[in-house]
C-alpha cells in the first residue's frame, strides 16, 4: 500500500488551510472553556458570522474585502455580546444546550430562502478574495506546487497558511499574555468556583463576558480565513458538529494549555485525513473481497467522523488531559 | 481547488459530496424542496439559454433533486413548471417561476425555487385550527422522547446529547423491520423497535454509564462521551442505512377525517392516542407504584436513596431502558411524519433539549408543558413565517424566556453554601 | 505608620486593652433582647424575608451586628443561619426587607459588590480554587487590581509592582496561617482543615471590614481548630468585625463577645454568651422542648 501517498495526505491537511482554520476557533474556544470554563457550544456561530461578515460586505454590499474582514470580526464580537446577556447566567448544561441552540438559529436564518438577497440563503455566498492574493509573494502558476509528493501546496494555499499560522501565532502569543495576568486569574477563578470569585469581589458576569467576547473574535478569525480561502462561505458548512470537532481538537491536544489548541488542530487533521486515505488506498486494493471494497467506497468520509466520535469517548476515558495537559490537575476534578 | 469548500468539508452532507463529485462538470441543479422534510420528485425544470433556446429539461427524483448540464458558462434561464408540482403544493409568493442564473466554467450553480403550500384560500381559522393541531402531535413527539432524558438526568446528573440518536436509531430499526427484514406490519415493527431500543438503553447504562459512575467522571467529561457516541451513532446509521430519506411502507396514504375545523388522518390520531396513554402511564407508574417512588427517591438524593435500601442502580436501569424505548418510540411516530433519514434525531434534539429547559431541567412535568409549548410554536408560527424557518421560533422562545426565569418555567432556584 | 517606638508585645497588649475599653464594653450594656439596637452597628436588616415553596426559612423583623467584635450566629439545624448568609452577602435574592452595611443602604445586593465594599464571606463546603496554587489563591483576593482589568493584562509592566507587594502580603499572611510551606502546591491537594485555613487567610487578602464565616470550624480536627480560634480573635484585634455560623455552644462561649441565636428563621434571643447559653428559650430551640409540649 502507497503510506507515503497516505502520510503526505495527512501531513498536507495538518498544515493546510483547514488546520489553521481549526485551530484558530480551538484557540478561542480554549479561552471559553478551557480558562473560564464556559461550556460553549455554539462555538461555530462566531466562525460563521467571521466568515459570513466577510463575504456579505464583499459580494452584497460591494465594500472592499479590507473592510470585510473587520466587519466579520465585529459580527462575532456583537454576537458575544447578544448571546452572552442571556445566557451567561445559566448554569453550565444549560448555557450549552443555549448556545448550540443560538448558532442553530443563525445558521437557520442565513441559510433561508428568504435571505437570498442578503447572505445567498441556501445557494452559499462567493466573493472575489483577489485583495488578499495580489500580496502572494509566492509564484503561482498552474504548474508551481511546493513540498514533497503528495504533502505539497499551490502558492495560494501557500499564501493563506503563511498568513494563517502567522495568525495562529500572534494570537496565541496574546492569549498567554493576558491568561498569565492577573486578569486570567479571575477567569480561572471563575472556572473553579465562580461563587468563590464573587465573594472576593470579583464582577464574574462582566469577566465571562469578556472571555465570550475575545474567544469569540478568535473564533471569527477562523471564520475570516474560511472565507478567504474558499472565496465564499456555505451555510452547510457551520453545522454544530463543527463546534463538536473544534472541542475534540481542543480536547486531544489538552484544555487550558497554550500550545494545546494548535497542537489538537494539526493532530485532528493529520488523524482524519490519514484515516481517509488509508481507507480510500485500502479500498482500492485488490485482496480485498468484493462487498467490502464496495462498503469501503464512498464512505470514507463518514467513517472517518465516525473516528472521531470515537476518539472522543477514549479521550475522555483515557486521558482527560489531552496530549500536552497536566494529570494531576484533572484528577483534582475528581474530587 | 477540490477542497474549496473548508469546514463544509467537515460534513457528510450528501449535497456537498455530490457538488464536489460534480466539480468538473459545467451544470445547473437544485432542490426541490419545503421545509427540512419534504422532497419533491417528478418536477419538471427547463434551461434556456440567453436567446431563449432551451438547451437542457431535468425531472427531480424522488429526493427532489434536479440537474441540467449546460454547453458552457453563462446566463441561462430556469423555469419550473409549476403544474408538475404535487397537489396542494405552489410557488410562494414573490417567487417566479422563471429565474436567470448565470455559471462559470467547470461549476455547478444551485438554483431555488421556493415552493409551500398552494395559496388555497382556507380561512384563518381553519388553518390556525389545523397548525394548533400540528403543534399538539409535534410537542407530544417531543414529550415522549424527552421522558427519558428528562429521568436520566434527575436521576444520574448526566445530560446525554446521544439522545438523539436513540430516537434515530428507533426510527431506522423500524424502517429495517418494516421495510427490509420480514417486512413486518408497522404496529409490530413499532413493538419490536421499542423492545430492542430498550436493550440498547440498559445495555449502555450497565455496559458504560454504571461503570463511568463508579469512575467518578466529571459532568465535562460525561457529556463529551455522549457528545462522541452520538456522533459515533449518527455516523454508524449513515453508513448503514446512507443519508437519504426514505418512508415506512405502510400508513403512507391514508384519507383524512373531517373534525370540526380538523382534517386529520388516521395515522396521525393513532400517534395521539398511543403517545398520549403512554405518558399517562409514566405519570401513574412515577406516582403510584413502588418503583416510581424510588426513582424520585433516587432523584432526590441518590446516596440517601441507597442507604435506604433502595437498589440505585436497578432503577436507573429501569429508567434507561424505558427511557430508551419512549425514545425509539418517539423516532417511529417522528419517521412516520416526516420520513427517515440518519439526522432526525440530532434535528429534534435540540428541540427536545428546548422542551426541557424551558419546563426546567429534572422536573417531569414541566417537561412535557415545555415540549408541548415548543411542538405549538413550532407548528403556529408557520401561519406567519416560512416554514424553513419553524425551528428558529421555538429556540429564540427558549432564550428568551431563559432571559426572565434562568431556571425555567417550573425549575427551583439553587441554594449557594 | 512612622516609627513605633512600643515594642511588639506591649502594641498588642495595648492593642487589647484599647478593644476592651472602646469596643466591648459598650456592647455589654446592651440590654439583650431580639433585635434591640446597638451602640455602633456595622450592618442593621429590617424585615428581612425568604422563603422556599411554602417553608419560611428566614423572618427577620430587626438585626443589628455590632461594629468591631465577634458576632456568633447559632441555632439549630435548619434555622436559616446559611440562608440569612446567602441573603446579607447577596448570594441569595429575599422576598423582601431591607439593611444597611457600614452606614449605607445596601440597594440592589450583588455579591462582588458587597465585597468591594468589605463585606467578605467564607462557605461552609470550602470553595477553594483546585487548580489555582495556593499563592494564586491569596493573590485572586487584593482588592483593586490593575492587572485584573482587561486593557492592562497583556502589558506586564503596568502590573508586576501591585502583583509584588499583593505577593508579599500573600505571604506574611501564609505565615500567620501556617501555610507559608504550601506556598506553591494546588489548592485542592490541601487538607480540608488546611483549605478552612486558605480560605480565611484569603478573605483577609481583601482587606474586609465585615467577614462572615460560614461554619469555620465543621469538619476540623480539634488542633486546627483552636488555631482558627486563634485566628478569628486576632481579626476582631484588628479592628474588622466578625460573623461567624456555629453549632457548638462551647465554641461561641469560648470567642464571641455577642451572640444572636436564630430558630426556625427567626431571631429567637440575643445577648452576652453567658447569658445566652443559660436562656430557657435557647435551651428549649435547641432541645426542641416546646414542639414537644405543644403536642401534648
Amino acid at each position: 500500500m502507497a503510506f507515503d501517498i497516505i502520510f503526505g495526505n495527512a501531513a498536507r491537511a495538518a498544515f493546510g488551510p483547514e488546520a489553521v482554520i481549526l485551530a484558530l476557533a480551538a484557540i478561542g474556544l480554549n479561552v471559553h472553556f478551557g480558562f473560564t470554563g464556559l461550556l460553549n457550544f455554539g462555538q461555530v456561530g462566531f466562525i460563521m458570522l467571521g466568515a459570513y461578515g466577510t463575504s456579505v460586505t464583499v459580494a452584497t454590499f460591494g465594500g472592499s474585502l479590507w473592510l470585510g474582514i473587520p466587519v466579520g470580526l465585529f459580527l462575532a464580537l456583537a454576537l458575544a455580546v447578544a448571546m452572552g446577556f442571556p445566557t451567561l447566567r445559566l448554569q453550565a448544561v444549560m448555557f450549552a444546550i443555549v448556545t448550540i441552540a443560538a448558532a442553530e438559529i443563525i445558521r437557520i436564518l442565513i441559510g433561508s430562502t428568504d435571505a437570498i438577497g442578503l447572505t445567498g440563503g441556501p445557494l452559499s455566498v462567493s466573493f472575489d478574495a483577489g485583495a488578499f492574493f495580489d500580496l502572494n509573494p509566492y509564484a503561482d502558476g498552474p504548474q508551481d506546487r511546493y513540498g514533497v509528493g503528495t504533502f505539497a501546496f499551490t502558492g495560494q494555499q501557500m499564501w493563506v497558511i503563511t498568513v494563517g499560522w502567522v495568525l495562529v501565532a500572534l494570537v496565541s502569543l496574546v492569549v498567554f499574555l493576558i491568561i498569565r495576568s492577573p486578569w486570567g486569574r479571575v477567569l480561572k477563578s471563575i472556572r473553579e468556583d465562580q461563587d468563590a470569585a464573587r465573594s472576593l469581589g470579583k464582577n464574574v458576569f462582566w469577566y465571562k463576558m469578556q472571555a465570550l467576547m475575545i474567544g469569540g473574535v478568535i473564533g471569527g478569525m477562523a471564520g475570516v480565513i474560511d472565507a478567504i480561502k474558499t472565496s465564499g462561505a456555505d451555510p452547510n458548512g457551520f453545522r454544530p458538529q463543527v463546534t463538536f470537532y473544534t472541542y475534540t481538537a481542543l480536547l486531544l491536544g489538552g484544555a487550558a494549555t497554550y500550545l494545546g489548541p494548535v497542537l489538537g488542530a494539526i493532530l485532528f487533521w493529520f488523524l482524519r485525513e490519514w484515516i481517509e486515505s488509508f481507507l480510500r488506498q485500502l479500498a482500492a486494493e485488490a485482496w480485498l473481497p468484493d462487498a467490502i471494497a464496495d462498503f469501503l467506497e464512498g464512505s470514507e468520509g463518514i467513517i472517518s467522523v465516525s473516528m472521531v466520535g470515537l476518539a472522543l469517548v477514549l479521550l475522555m476515558l483515557f486521558r482527560p488531559q489531552g496530549i500536552t495537559g497536566n494529570r494531576t490537575e484533572m484528577q483534582l476534578d475528581a474530587r | 481547488m477540490g477542497l474549496a469548500l473548508g469546514l463544509a468539508l467537515l460534513l457528510a452532507a450528501p449535497a456537498l459530496a455530490q457538488d464536489d463529485a460534480d466539480g468538473d462538470r459545467t451544470e445547473l441543479n437544485g432542490t426541490i424542496r419545503f421545509g427540512f422534510d419534504q422532497f419533491f420528485g417528478g418536477v419538471t425544470i427547463t434551461v434556456a439559454d440567453a436567446t431563449g433556446a432551451e438547451v437542457g429539461q431535468a425531472v427531480t427524483g424522488a429526493d427532489g433533486r434536479w440537474g441540467v448540464e449546460v454547453p458552457g458558462p453563462g446566463a441561462y434561464q430556469v423555469s419550473i413548471h409549476p403544474d408538475t408540482l404535487p397537489e396542494g403544493i405552489g410557488l410562494r409568493e414573490g417567487q417566479e417561476a422563471t429565474v436567470e442564473a448565470v455559471v462559470e466554467a467547470g461549476k455547478a450553480r444551485a438554483v431555488v425555487f421556493a415552493v409551500g403550500e398552494a395559496p388555497k384560500g382556507t380561512p384563518f381559522g381553519k388553518r390556525f385550527a389545523q397548525t394548533v393541531f400540528n403543534g399538539f402531535k409535534f410537542g407530544l413527539i417531543i414529550a415522549m422522547s424527552a421522558i427519558g432524558l428528562s429521568l436520566i438526568y434527575g436521576t444520574t446528573g448526566l445530560v446525554n446529547f446521544a439522545h438523539g440518536e436513540l430516537v434515530t436509531f428507533g426510527a431506522v430499526i423500524a424502517w429495517y423491520f418494516n421495510s427490509s427484514w420480514g417486512e413486518v406490519n408497522l404496529i409490530y415493527a413499532a413493538v419490536l423497535t421499542a423492545i430492542v431500543c430498550g436493550m440498547l438503553g440498559a445495555g449502555l447504562e450497565s455496559g458504560l454509564f454504571r461503570p463511568l459512575r463508579a469512575r467518578r467522571l466529571g459532568i465535562f467529561q460525561l457529556v463529551v462521551i455522549t457528545i462522541g457516541l452520538s456522533l459515533l451513532g449518527r455516523q454508524l446509521i449513515q453508513l448503514f442505512f446512507g443519508a437519504e430519506p426514505l418512508p415506512y411502507r405502510d400508513f403512507q396514504v391514508q384519507e383524512r377525517w373531517e373534525f370540526g375545523p380538523w382534517a386529520v388522518t388516521p395515522r396521525e390520531l393513532t400517534t395521539i392516542v398511543v403517545i398520549i396513554v403512554a405518558l399517562i402511564m409514566v405519570g401513574l407508574m412515577l406516582q403510584r407504584t413502588r418503583f416510581g417512588k424510588a426513582t424520585r427517591a433516587v432523584a432526590d438524593n441518590a446516596d440517601l436513596a441507597a442507604v435506604s435500601g433502595i437498589n440505585v442502580n436497578r432503577v436507573v436501569l429501569i429508567v434507561w431502558a424505558m427511557g430508551a424505548a419512549l425514545a425509539g418510540l418517539g423516532g417511529v411516530f417522528q419517521g412516520l411524519d416526516s420520513d427517515i433519514d440518519p439526522f432526525l434525531g440530532f434535528q429534534l434534539l435540540l428541540l427536545i433539549f428546548a422542551g426541557v429547559e424551558l419546563g426546567g431541567l429534572g422536573t417531569a412535568y414541566g417537561a412535557l408543558v415545555g415540549s408541548l409549548i415548543i411542538g405549538m410554536s413550532t407548528e403556529i408560527s408557520t401561519l406567519w413565517i416560512s416554514p424553513e424557518l419553524k425551528f428558529v421560533v421555538p429556540l429564540v422562545a427558549l432564550i428568551l424566556v431563559l432571559l426572565l426565569r434562568p431556571q425555567g418555567l417550573f425549575g427551583l432556584r439553587e441554594r449557594v453554601g | 505608620m512612622p516609627d513605633n517606638p512600643i515594642p511588639a508585645d506591649d502594641r498588642a497588649a495595648l492593642v487589647e486593652s484599647a478593644r476592651r475599653t472602646t469596643e466591648v464594653e459598650p456592647i455589654l450594656t446592651v440590654y439583650p433582647v431580639p433585635g434591640v439596637a446597638k451602640p455602633n452597628p456595622i450592618l442593621k436588616v429590617d424585615g428581612l424575608r425568604r422563603s422556599f415553596g411554602g417553608l419560611t426559612a428566614v423572618d427577620v423583623d430587626h438585626l443589628e451586628i455590632e461594629r468591631g467584635i465577634v458576632t456568633a450566629l447559632i441555632g439549630p439545624n435548619g434555622a436559616g443561619k446559611t440562608t440569612l448568609f446567602n441573603l446579607l452577602t447577596g448570594f441569595d435574592r429575599a422576598d423582601s426587607g431591607r439593611w444597611e452595611f457600614n452606614g449605607q443602604e445596601v440597594t440592589s445586593p450583588s455579591p462582588d459588590r458587597l465585597a468591594r465594599q468589605g463585606m467578605v464571606r467564607t462557605f461552609q463546603l470550602t470553595k477553594s480554587l483546585a487548580k489555582l496554587s495556593v499563592l494564586q489563591n491569596m493573590l485572586l483576593g487584593a482588592p483593586g487590581q490593575v492587572g485584573e482589568q482587561l486593557w492592562a493584562a497583556p502589558f506586564r509592566w503596568l502590573w508586576s509592582d501591585q502583583e509584588r507587594a499583593n505577593t508579599e502580603r500573600a505571604e506574611e499572611l501564609l505565615e500567620r496561617f501556617n501555610l507559608a510551606h504550601m506556598r506553591d502546591e494546588l489548592a485542592g491537594t490541601l487538607s480540608g482543615g488546611q483549605r478552612k485555613l486558605l480560605e480565611m487567610a484569603r478573605a483577609l487578602m481583601a482587606d474586609p471590614v465585615l467577614v462572615m464565616l460560614d461554619e469555620p470550624m465543621a469538619g476540623v480536627n480539634p488542633a486546627l481548630a483552636q488555631s482558627l480560634l486563634g485566628h478569628i480573635t486576632a481579626l476582631s484585634l484588628e479592628g474588622v468585625s466578625v460573623v461567624f455560623i456555629e453549632h457548638d455552644m462551647d465554641v461561641v462561649s469560648g470567642i464571641s463577645d455577642w451572640v444572636v441565636v436564630l430558630a426556625q428563621g427567626r431571631v429567637i434571643a440575643e445577648g452576652g454568651p453567658w447569658k445566652v447559653i443559660h436562656d430557657e428559650v435557647v435551651i428549649d430551640a435547641y432541645l426542641g422542648r416546646r414542639r414537644t409540649e405543644a403536642a401534648s
